[in-house]
C-alpha cells in the first residue's frame, strides 16, 4: 500500500521513467472492474437521471407529443404560483416543527431514560417508542386516519370525553397540518430518540462527576457538559430529520391529498400532481430541482451555522 | 424480628457504609420518590405511544359489527378471523407480499454486493480518478428521489419495465450511503492483513469476501437492516411505477385496499393493517438490539 500511495498523480504527459510498474496497472485495472456495477448503476439511476432533470424542467412535455424548449419560463412561472407558495410554506412549517418537536423531545426523553429509568422501564419504553419508526407509513397513515375519524376514532372519544369540542381533523385546513406534525411525531420520534440516546453514551462520565464535584447544579452540567459534548450528535439528528422532513409525501398523498385547500399540500405533492396526474413533467422538474435547492441550501447554511456551536473532539 | 439478618440487609447497608476498595460505586441505588415518579412517567408515555397498535390488534380481531363501539375496545371482542378472511378476498395479499419480501431480498442483497466492490476500490485500489469518483457519489447523497424519478420513470417506460418489479429492484442497486459507509469501514481495517495474504498468494477476491467482509459483520448487517427496512415500506417508488394489483407491493396494496371503497370495511382495513405491521413487529422484537445499533451508529458515525 505504502509503494502505491507514494506514488505522484498520474499526469498525462511523459510518465516518469520506471513509474507504471506491472502491477500498479494491474490494480488501477482491478480498481475499475471492482467499481464499475456501482458506477454504471449511478449513471443510469443517479448521476444520469440528475443531469436530465435539471434539462427537463427547461422543456415544456406531456410525455405524448415532442418536447418544447422554452428556457427559464418554468421558473418564471413558479416564482408567481400561488400554489407553489403555499406548497412552500406548508413545507417549512412542518419541516421547522419537525425538527424542533423531534429534537427537542428526542432529547428529554433520552436524558429521562438514561438517567432515571429502570433496566425494565428503559426496554419497556425504548421498544414502544422506536415501533412505530419500521412500520410503513402506508399503514401508519391509514391507522391514524381511523383514530382521528370524526365518527368512531379513539382520540375524537377522548377529546369528547374530557369536555372539549375536537375538531374534524382532516377536513378542517386549520387542523389538517398539525394533525400530519403530530402524527409524524408518533412515526418518527424512535428514530431520533435512539440517536440521542447513542449520543448520551459518548459524554464522558469523568467529565460530569468533574463538574459536580466543581459544584456545578443539574442545569450547569446539562448547559456546560452534556449539550457541548452532544452537539456532533444534536447537528446530525437536526440535519438529518430536516433532510427527511422536507420530502415528506407519504402520509399527505394517503391522508388529504393535499387538502383542504392546499392546507397540507406539500412540494413533494405538489410535484407529484403536477408531474403524474397533470403531465406537466417540465414544471415538475422545475419542482423538484427547487427541493434540491432548498434542501442543498439549507444543509450548507447548518454546516455553516455548526462552526458556532458544534464541538469538534 | 427486631434483630436484622445481617444476610439479607447487604445491599440497602452498602448505601451507608462506605464500599471496599476496588467495589463499583453504587450511589444511585436508593429510590427516591421523584424518581419513581419520572419512571411512571416514562411508563405512561410508552402506553400512549403503544396504544394505537392495541387498538388495531384488537379491533382486527374483534366481529366487524362490533369493532368500532363507542367507547372503543382495547381487548378484542370474540376473537373472529373474519376480518382477516375478507382482506384475501379483495386483494391479492399473498401475492402481494411475496412482491414486497422479493424487492426486498434482491434490492438489499444486490445492493450489498455492489456496494462491498465498490467500497474495495475506493478502499484498496489507486486508480485515476478516484477521489473525484468518490466525491461525485457522495454528492448525490444530498439530491432527493424526487427529483431523479421522472427521468428513471421516462427510462423505465423505454426499457418496458414500468408495472413490472425490476423497476423498483433496479435503481435500488446503488445505495450511495452503503458505500461511503463501508467505505470508511474498509479503511479501518490494516492493510497489512491484505499484504501478508498477498503473499500467501491470495486474490483480490479472495481478500474481500474472505477477509474484509467477514471482518466487516456489524456494518454490513446495520446496513442490511436499513436497505430492506426501507425498501419494504418504500411507497413513493411503488406508487410511480406499479398499477395492476398483482404487481403490487405490500403498502400500496394497503392503500388500493383502503381506496376500494366499495368492498372493504373499516374492520377489513385493520386486518390488513394488521398483517403488514405484524410481522415486521416480531422480526423487530427479535432483532431490537441490532434494530437499535444500525440507527445508533448511522447516528453516531454520521
Amino acid at each position: 500500500m505504502s509503494a502505491a500511495a507514494a506514488l505522484p498523480t498520474p499526469s498525462p504527459a511523459a510518465p516518469s521513467p520506471g513509474r507504471p510498474r506491472r502491477r500498479d496497472l494491474r490494480q488501477n485495472w482491478l480498481g475499475y472492474v471492482f467499481l464499475s456495477p456501482a458506477a454504471l448503476l449511478f449513471v443510469l439511476f443517479i448521476g444520469g437521471p440528475f443531469l436530465v432533470a435539471i434539462a427537463l424542467s427547461l422543456y415544456s412535455w406531456d410525455l405524448l407529443t415532442p418536447p418544447e424548449f422554452v428556457g427559464l419560463e418554468n421558473f418564471t412561472t413558479l416564482l408567481q404560483d400561488p400554489v407553489l407558495i403555499q406548497a412552500f410554506a406548508n413545507t417549512f412549517l412542518f419541516a421547522f416543527a419537525s425538527v424542533l418537536t423531534h429534537v427537542v423531545g428526542a432529547l428529554l426523553l433520552a436524558l429521562a431514560v438514561n438517567a432515571l429509568a429502570s433496566r425494565v422501564v428503559s426496554y419497556l419504553v425504548r421498544t414502544a417508542v422506536f415501533f412505530p419508526f419500521i412500520i410503513s407509513w402506508a399503514a401508519v397513515a391509514l391507522l391514524w386516519q381511523y383514530m382521528l375519524d370524526p365518527g368512531f376514532g379513539v382520540i375524537t372519544h377522548y377529546i369528547d370525553r374530557i369536555g372539549l369540542t375536537p375538531p374534524d381533523w382532516f377536513l378542517d385546513p386549520a387542523w389538517a397540518l398539525p394533525a400530519i406534525i403530530g402524527i409524524d411525531f408518533w412515526h418518527t420520534l424512535g428514530f431520533t430518540f435512539i440517536i440521542m440516546l447513542a449520543g448520551l453514551q459518548t459524554v464522558p462520565k469523568q467529565l460530569i462527576e468533574a463538574a459536580q464535584t466543581d459544584g456545578a447544579g443539574r442545569r450547569q452540567v446539562f448547559w456546560h457538559v452534556t449539550v457541548p459534548m452532544m452537539s456532533p450528535t444534536l447537528f446530525f439528528a437536526m440535519v438529518v430529520t430536516f433532510i427527511g422532513a422536507f420530502q415528506i409525501f407519504d402520509p399527505i398523498q394517503i391522508i388529504t391529498g393535499g387538502g383542504p385547500d392546499d392546507a397540507t399540500l406539500t412540494l413533494v405533492m405538489y410535484l407529484y400532481e403536477q408531474g403524474f396526474q397533470s403531465f406537466r413533467i417540465g414544471y415538475a422538474s422545475a419542482v423538484a430541482f427547487l427541493v434540491f435547492v432548498v434542501i442543498m441550501a439549507v444543509t450548507l447554511l447548518q454546516f455553516w451555522g455548526a462552526r458556532k456551536w458544534v464541538h469538534q473532539q | 424480628m427486631s434483630t436484622t439478618n445481617p444476610g439479607t440487609t447487604t445491599t440497602t447497608r452498602t448505601d451507608t457504609t462506605p464500599p471496599p476498595a476496588g467495589a463499583p460505586s453504587t450511589r444511585r441505588r436508593g429510590p427516591r420518590p421523584g424518581r419513581i415518579a419520572l419512571n411512571l412517567a416514562l411508563l405512561v408515555f410508552a402506553a400512549i405511544m403503544a396504544a394505537p397498535l392495541v387498538w388495531l390488534i384488537s379491533t382486527s380481531l374483534t366481529d366487524p359489527a362490533e369493532a368500532f363501539r363507542i367507547p372503543p375496545n382495547w381487548l378484542p371482542i370474540g376473537t373472529t378471523t373474519e376480518n382477516f378472511r375478507a382482506v384475501g378476498e379483495l386483494i391479492p395479499v399473498g401475492q402481494m407480499a411475496l412482491n414486497s419480501v422479493m424487492v426486498a431480498v434482491i434490492t438489499t442483497g444486490g445492493s450489498l454486493i455492489v456496494s462491498v466492490l465498490a467500497a474495495y476500490a475506493f478502499s484498496r485500489f489507486e486508480f485515476r480518478g478516484r477521489s473525484s469518483a468518490f466525491l461525485i457519489m457522495l454528492s448525490a447523497m444530498m439530491v432527493p428521489a424526487q427529483l431523479l424519478i421522472i427521468p428513471v420513470f421516462i427510462l423505465m417506460r423505454t426499457l418496458g419495465l414500468v408495472d413490472t418489479l425490476v423497476a423498483l429492484w433496479l435503481p435500488g442497486l446503488i445505495h450511495v450511503f452503503s458505500i461511503f459507509f463501508l467505505r470508511q469501514y474498509f479503511n479501518s481495517i490494516p492493510r497489512d492483513l491484505d499484504e501478508a495474504a498477498i503473499l500467501d498468494g491470495a486474490g483480490h477476491l479472495w481478500i474481500l469476501f474472505r477477509m474484509l467482509v467477514p471482518l466487516s459483520g456489524p456494518a454490513l448487517s446495520a446496513l442490511a437492516i436499513l436497505v430492506f427496512e426501507a425498501s419494504w415500506n418504500n411507497y413513493f417508488a411503488p406508487l410511480i411505477f406499479l398499477s395492476t394489483p398483482e404487481n403490487m407491493t405490500l403498502p400500496l396494496g394497503l392503500v388500493a385496499l383502503q381506496d376500494a371503497q366499495a368492498g372493504a370495511a373499516p374492520a377489513t382495513v385493520f386486518a390488513a393493517i394488521t398483517m403488514i405491521v405484524l410481522p415486521v413487529l416480531i422480526v423487530f422484537l427479535i432483532f431490537q438490539r441490532q434494530f437499535v445499533a444500525s440507527i445508533a451508529t448511522a447516528g453516531v458515525r454520521g
